[in-house]
């Protein structure tokens, strides 16, 4: 029987520990009887020691100790790989798979890693076969990339580089080897190399054959990405605060409407209240006087951490959850299950009774 | 690490290597020498942290000795084929570079030594001293330290091959260019770090002169029993998150290769132009 599939998406800025939320979120969503995965993009080895993973595969596997949990890791180029065999003629795939370009191309173009992590989402999705996925998304554009890929992914390959090559027709294949004949091309030629432009027009116009289906497939995996509940995850620091920022400015644009903002390596307000007072039931004087120093300092960080979240709370109308801040990363199954038990309010948006 | 022409900053995203290359451009600056602060790409951390608005493809002067530049990959490319590759002068450059800016967005190699190759034409120029580049995220770096290989290995011939080579040449002499990774004592940043040192090992690139721990914390000099043992206040849990953290940190810390220069985590208030301040008096007490 085909499943309705509950879909998470956890994004946000690099280094703010998306994959770790991601990892604890579906550890939460977990049930013996029922199927859930989390998809996540490059874990730090530790955390891919405690969910089993030991290579790259879109594939999942289970997790030992979590009945009902699988895990995968993305492969960027075997989701591209996937495409293009599913989404290209045979002869066009068999060509592209030998094009030498394909896999620096699939690696560089900054969008394709988000691209082939929205494809597997949805291929996942498409499966049926599971009640829950959870996808941490790859960094990119502060997590952007992932809902900007599919529509960036059909307009470069239907786009400019190509009609400047060929011209607006999509011409013959023959064509591609008179294209010095124009002026600007034969500049281009010289200064790169023939060989260099002609392969990379060649590969773009092979691309090209896939333009409409890859186009129509933009479209669905958009919609799967607006039907899904997306999380947005930051720390307090400047760089990411501004990146969430940016991200709720140009999200509107793909109608898009996040959940939540978990707010990571929080620090409780109380403690910049309780920095200024005097310390109690603390009889060794050394002592009092280091934890009070120590208090103030980190008493200093919450009162920070709070002004840096004024701006977001409340901004776009999405509710500003926090998660602790803890002094040694989870990397046990049973302390990534912890990590996410007093987040208020979070079970509900992820449809936890 | 001020000594040569070139020193290129890197680190994994949000460990503060734009904190650093400012702080570094300061120092540098305060020793007499002319400093050019380059951001490669993203400009917005390295301008805060000079206590600028924004930073142009003209230098922008920040103070006495030190001027900020960000990259801007168009301008870049019509300089890459119009000054650096000597097309000539009655080609029309502008048209053809808005052409190729296009193809520079997917051929593999062109935008990464476009980008590349701006913090050595300064380097290579006489108006600075030193030129400090604020370079990609760690796990970038590497197509961007290779990209005058990729393309010699590419094009057979001509002026693009000859350009890159003496683009590689230039990053590979260890009188002239290198390289400081900036890491955090967390698993991540140090397991990035780690990699891109062999990598770098390998590939022989530039020369590695310096690997800058950032956000270290001082222990607090008391057992971590005793503030246990007390009731359960405030006082009580900042103290054990702060030396929860040491100890993990103390880990990673000595996993770190060629860890020579270590910077403390700084608490409280301060703007980005503070922080890059308050580093350069650090790094310069070290010393």
């Amino acid at each position: 029987m085909r499943k309705t599939t509950r879909t998470v998406i956890v994004t946000g800025a690099g280094g703010v520990g998306k994959t770790t939320i991601s990892a604890a979120l579906a550890i939460r969503l977990a049930e013996p009887d029922r199927r859930t995965v989390v998809m996540t993009v490059d874990p730090a080895r530790r955390l891919a020691d405690a969910l089993d993973l030991h290579s790259l595969s879109n594939e999942p596997s289970p997790v030992p100790g979590v009945p009902g949990l699988w895990a995968s890791t993305l492969d960027a180029t075997a989701s591209w790989e996937g495409v293009v065999q599913r989404y290209a003629d045979p002869d066009v795939a068999e060509r592209l798979m030998e094009n030498h370009y394909f896999r620096a191309i699939a690696d560089r173009f900054p969008a394709a890693q988000s691209f082939a992590g929205t494809e597997t989402m949805a291929t996942m999705i498409e499966t049926g076969s599971w009640d829950a996925i959870v996808v941490d998304t790859p960094p990119s554009a502060g997590g952007l990339d992932f809902f900007l890929a599919p529509s960036q992914t059909a307009d470069l390959i239907g786009g400019k580089l190509l009609r400047w090559l060929t011209g607006a027709q999509l011409p013959g294949r023959r064509f591609l080897y008179r294209f010095t004949g124009k002026p600007l091309l034969k500049i281009a030629d010289t200064v790169l190399g023939g060989a260099l432009l002609e392969d990379v027009a060649e590969f773009l116009l092979d691309l090209r054959t896939m333009y409409d289906r890859l186009a129509a497939r933009a479209a669905t995996i958009q919609q799967h990405q607006r039907r899904a509940t997306t999380l947005v995850v930051t720390t307090a620091d400047p760089a990411p605060v501004a990146e969430v920022l940016r991200f709720f400015e140009e999200l509107t644009d793909v109608s898009i409407s996040p959940s939540a903002v978990l707010l990571n390596r929080a620090l409780p307000l109380a403690w910049a209240d309780a920095a200024g007072r005097p310390l109690r039931g603390i009889p060794n004087p050394e002592l009092r006087a280091t934890l009070k120093a120590n208090l103030m300092r980190w008493g200093g960080e919450a009162r920070r951490q709070a002004t840096a979240m004024e701006g977001l709370a409340g901004r776009y109308g999405v509710p500003l959850l926090t998660v602790p801040w803890v002094a040694e990363p989870p990397i046990t199954v049973d302390n990534l299950s912890l990590l996410l038990d007093d987040v208020a309010g979070l079970d509900p948006i992820v449809g936890i009774r | 690490m001020l000594d040569r022409r070139l020193l290129i900053v890197s680190g994994k995203g949000g460990v503060g290597k734009s904190a650093v290359s400012a702080a570094l451009g300061i120092i540098a600056a305060r020793r007499g020498k002319r400093v050019l602060a380059l951001a490669m790409v993203g400009s917005d951390g390295l301008a805060s942290h000079l206590g600028v608005d924004s930073l142009a493809y003209d230098a922008t002067r920040i103070r006495p000795g030190l001027y900020g530049m960000a990259v801007d990959r168009s301008h870049a490319l019509d300089e890459y084929l119009g000054l650096q590759l000597h097309i000539a002068r009655s080609l029309p450059t502008r048209q053809l570079s808005n052409a190729l800016s296009v193809l520079a967005d997917t051929a593999p190699g062109i935008r990464e030594i476009v980008t590349m190759g701006k913090p050595i034409f300064e380097a290579w120029s006489d108006r600075w001293d030193l030129v400090i580049a604020d370079a990609p995220p760690i796990g970038q770096l590497q197509s961007y330290l290779s990209a005058p290989q990729t393309i010699t290995g590419l094009v057979p011939t001509g002026a693009v091959r000859e350009q890159a080579a003496r683009l590689e040449t230039t990053l590979a002499d260890p009188q002239v260019s290198s390289l400081v990774l900036v890491t955090t004592p967390e698993e991540l940043a140090v397991q990035e770090t780690r990699e891109a040192i062999a990598e770098i090992d390998t590939g022989r690139q530039i020369l590695i002169s310096g690997v800058i721990a950032n956000r270290v914390l001082d222990p607090l000099g008391v057992p971590q029993d005793a503030i246990v043992a007390l009731p359960e206040s405030p006082a009580r849990a900042a103290g054990l998150l702060h030396t929860g953290l040491v100890e993990a940190q103390a880990l990673w810390l000595d996993s770190i290769p060629r860890d020579d220069r270590r910077l403390p985590f700084l608490f409280g208030f301060h703007t980005p132009g503070e922080v890059a301040a308050r580093l350069a008096d650090i790094l310069e007490a070290s010393v």
